[in-house]
């Protein structure tokens, strides 16, 4: 039992929760991800209008906007899905990962987007066991031995919450899991070939309240280890998740700060009325 | 200036029923405060009588507020300003509460007083009461049309009206040995002077809440800063 005299006998003497969301910019981590002067066109037709964005390090950073901003597309482009569609281009600007163009002819493509991990809206496991969905990405990458894999495998389903409800079946088909243990199965393969970031597009746009909580969680834990950029329509989990937001509307970058400070005093009249709902 | 509308009337609905509220709540305490004072100007006990009774609508209506402040919140889940309407709102309401309750402890002092000749020290009331009122309506004023530099305005005069209590404190208070058989009254009084001031205070605080609506600027427990 506690003894009183143990117990805080001022209110300056109480350990407060930590609090890990910066108030301001200048708290900000080191820059993971730098988007310069970026335009995007599918085809002729431009999507992104100039766009520079520094992603922090380390800290969770929310994409919102209406519907055909480019939040997604932007999105897209950091691990060069958007390479996978005929005519799709950044036609000026560049985006650099740790300093570095991800366009530049040197840059493998196959281990950007190992380093640079991705979760759909859509959960998609492979129609294989749990154990294989995870540890495929470790065998392409041509580890063999046994007890390697497992350990990762293992590592991956424990950081993605998932290893205490699986761990009796990961023989078992991945589709036999609920939609929101197939999202974290998702999220536990981009893990195990140990990323450094991990791009969500609308995670929990398919799940139901509890799932969403628990990918929210995961994704507070998560961000100790992984820079995490989220795209989502959910206001109320942009302001729950992330520690900076980035506002889009049509193609431009409207506003980026501290999710605290847009969410409540926001610079921009448009990002304003797009998160009070007086647009969009 | 006027934000565009919600895209959901609902949600305009709400705010505007808790803004129409908050502004009835304060009507009725500024009436409530000026019937107790008029009670005692004019030794009439029936209008200390109707601002003791008015406490109780507005009681109710505190109660209201914090209801629907609670409900908006859940309901609409605001942001940026609209969540900070929302909770000055639900923060304004009980120092309008608490001017309503001064202005019933006037009306019972008022009573008290009524019962005895008057004193011409009573006139050191009036200018206290003319500053402290001026300070209640001008916050109220400034929190719903959502003005900065009423609102630091308001919170600048707060010294000068602390003065004023203070002056007349020690006024009645030599009255009070100069004349110990009308000790009572002067304490009254001086009770009557202290009341004006805590409402002087009530409206300070709905500065400081108008200040944080209107520029999202929280400047409690800081040196005055002069409106600009």
């Amino acid at each position: 039992m506690v003894s009183l005299l143990d117990m805080p006998q001022t209110l300056t003497q109480q350990v407060p929760r930590q609090i890990d969301r910066p108030e301001d910019e200048t708290e900000r981590e080191a820059l993971m991800i730098d988007v310069r002067d970026v335009d995007f066109a599918y085809g002729s037709n431009q999507v992104l209008h100039d766009v520079t964005l520094e992603i922090p390090a380390r800290a969770v950073t929310a994409f919102i906007g209406p519907s055909g901003c480019g939040k997604t597309t932007l999105l897209r482009c950091i691990n060069r899905m958007n390479d996978l569609i005929e005519g799709a281009r950044i036609t000026q600007g560049a985006i650099y990962l740790e300093g570095v163009d991800i366009s530049a002819p040197e840059v493998d493509v196959v281990d950007l987007r190992r380093r640079v991990g991705m979760v759909f809206q859509k959960s998609n496991p492979f129609p294989k066991s749990i154990y294989e969905n995870v540890s495929y990405g470790l065998r392409i990458a041509g580890i063999t031995k046994r007890s390697q894999i497992d350990e990762a495998v293992e590592k991956s389903l424990r950081a993605a919450a998932l290893w205490d409800e699986v761990k009796d079946r990961l023989e078992t088909n991945a589709y036999g899991l609920s939609g929101g243990q197939q999202q974290r199965l998702c999220i536990a393969r981009a893990l195990a070939v140990e990323p450094e970031v991990i791009l969500m597009d609308e995670p929990c746009s398919a799940l139901d309240p509890i799932a969403t909580a628990k990918i929210e969680e995961l994704i507070h834990e998560l961000k100790a280890q992984y820079t995490i950029v989220i795209v989502t329509h959910n206001m109320q989990q942009a302001g729950r998740v992330s520690d900076y937001t980035a506002f889009f509307y049509l193609g431009r970058l409207i506003e980026f700060g501290a999710t605290t400070k847009i969410f409540t005093n926001p610079s921009e009249k448009k990002t304003e009325d797009y998160i009070t709902g007086r647009f969009g | 200036m006027t934000p565009p509308k919600h895209i959901l009337g609902t949600f305009d609905e709400a705010l505007g029923s808790l803004r129409n509220n908050v502004l009835m709540m304060a009507g009725l305490a500024e009436r409530s405060v000026d019937r107790a004072l008029k009670g005692l100007f004019q030794r009439d006990d029936d209008l200390c009588a109707h601002a003791i009774v008015d406490d109780e609508e507005i009681d109710q209506l505190e109660k209201q507020i914090d209801k629907e402040g609670i409900d908006v919140l859940l309901r609409y889940q605001p942001v940026a300003s609209d969540l900070r309407r929302v909770v000055a709102a639900m923060k304004l309401s009980p120092n309008v509460e608490r001017v309503a309750d001064q202005g019933t402890n006037i009306a019972r002092r008022a009573r008290k007083l009524n019962k005895h000749p008057p004193l011409p020290e009573i006139e050191l009331i009036q200018p206290i009461q003319a500053h402290a009122m001026a300070m209640f309506k001008d916050s109220i004023d400034a929190f719903t049309r959502e003005d900065v530099d009423l609102a630091r305005d308001v919170v600048s005069r707060d010294d000068a009206l602390d003065k004023m209590n203070k002056m007349a404190s020690r006024r009645l208070t030599q009255r009070m040995a100069e004349d110990p058989d009308q000790l009572r009254g002067y304490l009254n009084l001086i009770f009557i002077s202290r009341c004006l001031e805590r409402v002087g205070d009530h409206a300070t605080n709905i500065g400081e809440d108008a200040v944080y609506v209107a520029a999202a600027e929280d400047i409690r427990h800081q040196p005055f800063v002069a409106a600009s």
